[in-house]
């Protein structure tokens, strides 16, 4: 039974309670739409997010022949991260053929790296493709996630206090989908205009406008070419530089995409290709070895040819082993920056005053609008809203001391739940997407044992989770991201509980196998 | 000055920024200025603001080699802050009409030549090497010559912006010195004598051969300015005194080094070293210009304007 069936025919027990409201409820309940307010039969799966990860599962469990899945999602449209990092300039930075579901390859990219807007098409492809529409509930805005250990049943509250439930759930809300200004002294003051990467205001007009970006990572070196472009003055604060490859990347010919529509296997052999290259990558960037240095000259030659002031380069040179952070590709920041009308200033950021940025050598440099490309609010040790698993245990609270989970989607006490970038999930050298298809997969397994042995619960042993993080948090001690440098990946402790540390294969390899015994069973 | 907390320092130096705007450049005061004093202030001002901006960029180095977050952070702020110090120099200088136009004044041509070797070889330098010969350049040099000035100069602005100015530096001098401490800890000769190892660098024989000139330098600009050499002494011996008062600091063959050459500094009689540094300033005097390469383009950060409109 669909979620929407069951909708329209509330549960007796409810129906009673609706009886013993007061005539104000009543009407107030009436005014609603009978769904939003009335409990309902568990759908089979619950799944928070219409991101690339939340589509991704529906498409899954579709193909899995389990339709029977409702869809929450906080905005009134579907794309997540891709639907609201729409700044001038944004694109993925890996090759949109491995950026993509190797279930649903679209042969017609238009470029190796494609935009933000393309891969935002791409997602509405997949809505349209699948039919997922229907199953899509907008602009319910998850505030609390329950597991009651008698039914075995989850139930979402929005902060509408409307109520979802499902026998399992996918928190598919993402890892990069909250952002907030960062917490720069005096920055209520500024009196100009403000803008968050990841929530860009396109009517406002940057022509011939003094321009501060805060923040030279992934998105700051997408924005800063195109302001370049069109402001009057770009003003680039910069606090850490980060290691640049070169980005090859080309408009993909005509022929190219018909070979791919004629003959798939073609594409498929190039995904491949692009997959294997990224996974030698990791050998560069995951771990040091001679091809960290190798990598590192070749960022290096890439700054030599595109500066030549010996300044700027030092400025521009990063202080910490490639990998350790995110690596940056790009062809146009370098050049971007030594415009006339750019500057890059790497003194720090004393406060953000009234007209614009106070940096630590004195000056004030006024300008009309500053743009924080200041990344997104990543938790390491929380959860987006609460959630709350047998016997009330609250996910946040064990949280605390870093996250941790089991094979990245399961966390022992929190049975049927299944996280999409959970704990040790991340890549530093390959697709994200080629890391979620392993965890979607992963997922349908652990939800067709749900359903096919009608379990109540499906709870990962607490010291087979155990076990696993002891054994990965030793391997992360040797990688490069556990080298020295501050990152996002990192807590404010150094504890890692972002990436995963290994080829992208072996996580495959790793999700690829559903252990039955791993879990206890009721 | 015990050892301090680098952590609680660095949360201190962040909460403790100012900046040019916080001072009112063309308040009352300007006149008090003699005409005796103004060019030879002129001068003295263009040594002191290039030396602040040289001590710049030795902090820039020092952010490299720092061998944690922390102590890199700390040095990112002092690197900036003698720019400020810097900045606010050239800012007197313009109150009292110093400035040609927009001109940043012309270094000397010792410090050009310090400032061609810092470009060029600073950030090949250990720690310990800059890590010491940078608390004796800003005692000596910034330090000293700060007091100097209050001492000759009756502006009320020039003191409110040196009052500032100090505040910073005896935070540089703090961590300075508990760098040097820190460098000296638990030394065994081998590790001292290691230590030692880069004075065969001829790097830094360069290094050497640029600092010293620099010193007896700025010497003879004291004595042009009418104040005691001795002053400028004083403040060397402090570096002894303070950098030598713990065993780990006497233990860094580093500060051994700076203070007996220090002491030959400040020892007129030493004749043998200087005659020979003499020497060196006289014929670096006579190097053109123009034999130099063009200045580095960090140079050109230096402004006097507290705000930047492009």
């Amino acid at each position: 039974m669909t979620e929407s069936t069951a909708k329209k025919k509330p549960a007796p027990r409810k129906a009673a309670t609706r009886k013993r409201a007061t005539a104000a409820k009543k009407a107030a309940a009436k005014r609603k739409p009978a769904r939003n307010t009335q409990p309902v039969k568990p759908v089979s799966v619950l799944i928070v997010g219409a991101g690339f990860a939340g589509l991704g599962m529906a498409i899954r469990l579709k193909q899995a022949g389990i339709d029977d899945f409702v869809i929450l999602e906080r905005a009134s449209a579907v794309g997540g991260t891709w639907r609201d990092n729409q700044y001038p300039g944004a694109a993925c930075d890996i090759p949109s053929n491995l950026y993509s579901y190797s279930f649903a390859p679209n042969p017609d990219w238009s470029r190796s790296f494609s935009g933000s807007e393309e891969i935002l098409g791409y997602i509405h492809h997949l809505v349209a493709e699948f039919d997922l529409e229907k199953h899509i509930r907008f602009e319910k805005n998850v505030a609390d996630l329950s597991f009651d250990e008698k039914s075995g049943v989850w139930t979402a509250t929005t902060d509408k206090k409307e109520t979802f439930a499902g026998r399992a759930a996918i928190m598919a809300q993402g890892p990069l989908s909250n952002c907030s200004f960062p917490a720069i002294t005096g920055i209520d003051d500024f009196q100009g205009h403000k803008i968050h990467s990841a929530r860009w205001d396109h009517d406002y007009d940057f022509r011939g406008k003094r321009v501060a970006v805060i923040g030279t990572g992934a998105s700051g070196i997408q924005i800063i070419p195109e302001l370049v472009k069109t402001a009057g003055h770009v003003k680039v604060f910069q606090r850490t530089p980060g290691w640049v490859l070169p980005r090859p990347d080309f408009a993909t010919p005509a022929w190219n995409k018909a070979l791919f529509r004629k003959l798939p296997a073609s594409q498929q052999a190039m995904r491949n290709l692009l997959y294997w290259t990224h996974e030698s990558m990791a050998l560069a960037v995951i771990w040091n070895s001679p091809l960290t240095r190798i990598a590192e000259r070749v960022a290096r030659l890439h700054l030599r040819r595109q500066v030549k002031d010996r300044w700027l380069r030092r400025q521009l040179t990063p202080d910490f082993t490639i990998g350790c952070k995110r690596v940056l590709v790009s062809n146009d920041y370098y050049p971007a920056l030594q415009k006339d009308n750019a500057k890059l200033i790497t003194w720090p950021i004393a406060r953000i005053s009234e007209k614009g940025v106070r940096t630590v050598e004195g000056i004030e440099h006024q300008v009309d609008c500053i743009v924080f490309a200041t990344g997104f609010d990543v938790s390491h040790s929380g959860t987006p809203f609460p959630v709350k698993g047998r016997g009330g245990r609250v996910l946040g609270d064990e949280w605390q001391g870093g996250a941790q989970a089991y094979k990245s989607i399961n966390v022992s006490g929190y049975p049927n739940l299944f996280m999409t970038f959970g704990p040790n999930s991340g890549p530093g050298h390959n697709s994200a997407l080629v890391y979620m298809e392993s965890q979607l997969d992963y997922a349908v397994k652990g939800i067709e044992k749900i359903l096919k042995d009608d379990l109540k619960m499906l709870d990962v042993k607490e010291g087979v989770q155990r076990r696993h993080n002891k054994a990965i948090q030793k391997r992360l001690a040797r990688t490069n991201w556990n080298s020295g440098c501050k990152s996002w990946y990192l807590t404010e402790d150094g504890f890692n509980a972002t990436m995963y540390p290994g080829f992208a294969t072996q996580y495959a390899a790793q999700m690829a196998e559903f252990e039955e015994r791993d879990y206890e069973t009721v | 000055m015990a050892s301090i907390d680098l952590d609680k320092m660095l949360t201190k130096i962040k909460s403790t920024q100012w900046a040019l705007s916080d001072i009112d450049w063309d308040a009352p005061g300007a006149d008090l200025i003699t005409d005796e004093q103004w060019p030879k202030l002129k001068e003295f001002m263009a040594d002191l603001m290039w030396i602040e901006h040289v001590g710049a960029r030795a902090f820039a180095a020092l952010a490299k080699k720092a061998p944690d977050d922390t102590l890199r952070q700390i040095y990112t702020y002092f690197h900036a802050e003698e720019q400020r110090h810097a900045n606010a120099e050239m800012a007197l200088m313009k109150r009292w009409g110093m400035l040609d136009g927009d001109e940043i004044p012309e270094p000397n041509i010792n410090l050009r030549i310090v400032i061609e070797w810092l470009d060029r070889f600073a950030d090949e330098m250990p720690l310990y090497v800059l890590g010491t010969v940078v608390p004796m350049l800003e005692i000596a040099l910034d330090g000293a010559l700060c007091t100097f000035l209050l001492d000759t100069v009756k502006d009320p602005v020039c003191h409110q912006a040196f009052e500032r100015i100090n505040d910073d530096e005896s935070r540089h001098l703090g961590v300075g010195f508990t760098v040097m401490e820190m460098q000296g800890r638990g030394k065994t000769f081998i590790g001292a004598t290691k230590m030692l190892a880069p004075l065969m660098d001829p790097r830094l024989i360069l290094g050497i051969a640029s600092y010293a000139p620099l010193l007896n330098k700025m010497r003879d600009n004291v004595i042009a300015m009418g104040l005691p050499e001795e002053k400028l002494y004083k403040a060397m011996k402090k570096f002894e005194r303070i950098g030598g008062r713990t065993e780990d600091g006497r233990r860094n063959p580093w500060f051994q080094i700076i203070k007996y050459h220090g002491r030959f500094v400040t020892n007129r009689s030493q004749r043998a070293y200087h005659v020979p540094v003499d020497g060196l300033v006289k014929l670096t005097n006579m190097v053109p210009r123009r034999a130099l390469p063009a200045v580095p383009s960090w140079v050109k950060e230096l402004t006097w304007q507290p705000t930047a409109t492009h």
